[in-house]
């Protein structure tokens, strides 16, 4: 029956594992979609929207039928319970993929401005923060963990420094300012994805070593 | 040792002829807790239950050496009266066995034994400690009927009244449900979380989420060695021992 159980969490894993990457999937290609201002591929991340809903609610029932039928202690109750909030963290993240995927239909036929300040950057630290999270829950391996922290202010200052630099071009030309709120957006939607990184960061920590810690 | 600590041992050892069933197990038992205490068949977990009121002096061939204190006295010594020790720590077996007596006279069995002849104490007592294991309510109107005539898990919350009946500091329950059906498992379970108000009780228990349910403290024991003790919560959320970790997850045992 323990064999059963642990043949059965190792799939859970590997479920979650591929809807995390699902999510992730769905935040670059809109950020791709974004840079490239191409409406087609923002329309591909909004078709994923149902597929991420199903595949939450499929693992998180999993995880639950896990729970009730045997009872796991330890690691396996710490991986069931850390997974729990990686489907969690991946669907936001798949949804702010969709929300971005919106916001591209609406200025992809305008030029961008300012060359889009640093959010191509901020994008690309984002999904590399979610990518090192993803791989340390399947690795089981928190080495690439050190220096989230750091990582996050990193995104934050980035996030300040768009919104300043975006109210700046709002002021100097007020035709600018529909574009420069979305930009505004755009980086506190990447802001709250290297968050729920974080997150992920945090439940692996744990699910690895039984310790709480936080990434502040 | 601290003034909470009610039992306590150090580098205790015990063999059965040559075979070596408890190596230098150093552990404290906090009064008024309930400790559980867990590991595969054979990994002495009994034995050493059997150690804290020297149940096993009934064994031949059984040699103990090392330290074991009850309230810092020392329980090994040749003047320990082992009878007024099994009153100051009373035994719950896997099987309950009750006297083929009535109700009562089980329940007054101990006090009696102990000199209390006074119909109206041996009265309050038998009340009180069928109150105290959940089982007057039950049983109150036929006091006087054949205990054999009780369901297994009344049998067994009769047995841990005749055990609170001379009033012990500290109960052992060896296996107390293994026999009992999940309803009556879960009453017993019920009861040992009521008891922690008087009593410090001590559970072998082979099934893991019982003794993560019922008890405060879990030692983890594996070929005569206690492996781990610590807050049952750690135990089960993250031990820090690998060997713990494989047993209560199910990977060996």
């Amino acid at each position: 029956m323990t064999d059963k159980f642990h043949t059965e969490l190792k799939d859970l894993k590997k479920g979650v594992s591929g809807m995390a990457r699902y999510a992730f999937s769905m935040l670059q290609d809109s950020q791709e979609a974004f840079i490239n201002q191409d409406a087609a591929l923002a329309a591909t991340v909004l078709g994923r929207k149902d597929a991420l809903r199903e595949k939450t609610v499929e693992l998180e029932e999993t995880c639950y039928q896990l729970i009730a039928l045997n009872q796991p202690v330890a690691k396996d109750m710490r991986t069931i319970v850390c997974s729990l909030k990686m489907i969690a963290a991946s669907e936001r993240i798949g949804r702010y993929g969709k929300s971005t995927a919106k916001i591209v239909n609406e200025i992809a036929g305008r030029p961008h401005i300012a060359n889009m300040m640093s959010i191509p950057l901020m994008s690309e630290y984002v999904l590399a923060m979610i990518d090192d999270a993803i791989t340390a829950y399947e690795a089981e391996n928190i080495r690439k963990l050190e220096g989230f922290s750091a990582r996050d202010d990193a995104i934050d200052a980035l996030r300040h420094s768009i919104f300043r630099e975006a109210i700046t071009y709002m002021m100097e030309n007020p035709k600018t300012i529909t574009q420069a709120t979305y930009y505004i957006i755009i980086a506190r939607y990447l802001e709250r994805c290297a968050d729920h990184a974080c997150k992920m960061a945090e439940n692996v920590q744990y699910m690895e070593t039984g310790e709480r810690t936080e990434i502040k | 040792m601290s003034d909470s600590t009610v039992i306590a041992t150090k580098n205790l050892n015990l063999w059965y002829n040559e075979k070596h069933a408890l190596q230098d197990i150093t552990m404290e038992i906090e009064k008024k807790k309930t400790t559980a205490l867990i590991g595969p068949s054979g990994c002495g977990k009994s034995t050493l239950l059997r150690c804290f009121n020297r149940m096993n002096d009934l064994i031949s061939h059984v040699k103990i050496t090392g330290e074991l204190l009850l309230d810092k006295e020392d329980m090994l010594c040749n003047g320990m009266d082992v009878v007024a020790l099994r009153k100051r720590v009373g035994m719950v077996f896997q099987r309950p066995n009750p006297f083929p007596k009535s109700i009562y006279e089980n329940v007054a069995y101990g006090p009696r034994v102990h000199g209390i002849s006074d119909r109206k104490v041996l009265d309050e007592i038998v009340e009180r400690s069928l109150r105290h294991a959940a089982l007057w309510e039950e049983v109150r109107d036929r006091l006087n009927d054949s205990a054999l005539g009780l369901s297994g898990g009344q049998q067994q919350r009769l047995c841990i009244a005749r055990t609170l009946a001379v009033e012990p500091e500290v109960i052992l329950m060896d296996e107390p449900c293994s026999a009992l059906d999940p309803i009556a498992t879960a009453k017993i379970e019920n009861l040992i979380e009521m008891l922690k108000e008087y009593y410090t009780v001590i559970i072998v228990t082979h099934n893991m989420q019982q003794a993560a349910r019922v008890s405060d403290y879990t030692g983890f024991m594996y070929l005569g060695k206690l492996i781990e003790f610590d807050k049952t919560t750690t135990i089960f959320e993250h031990p820090k021992e690998d060997l713990t970790e494989n047993y209560i997850t199910g990977r060996f045992g």
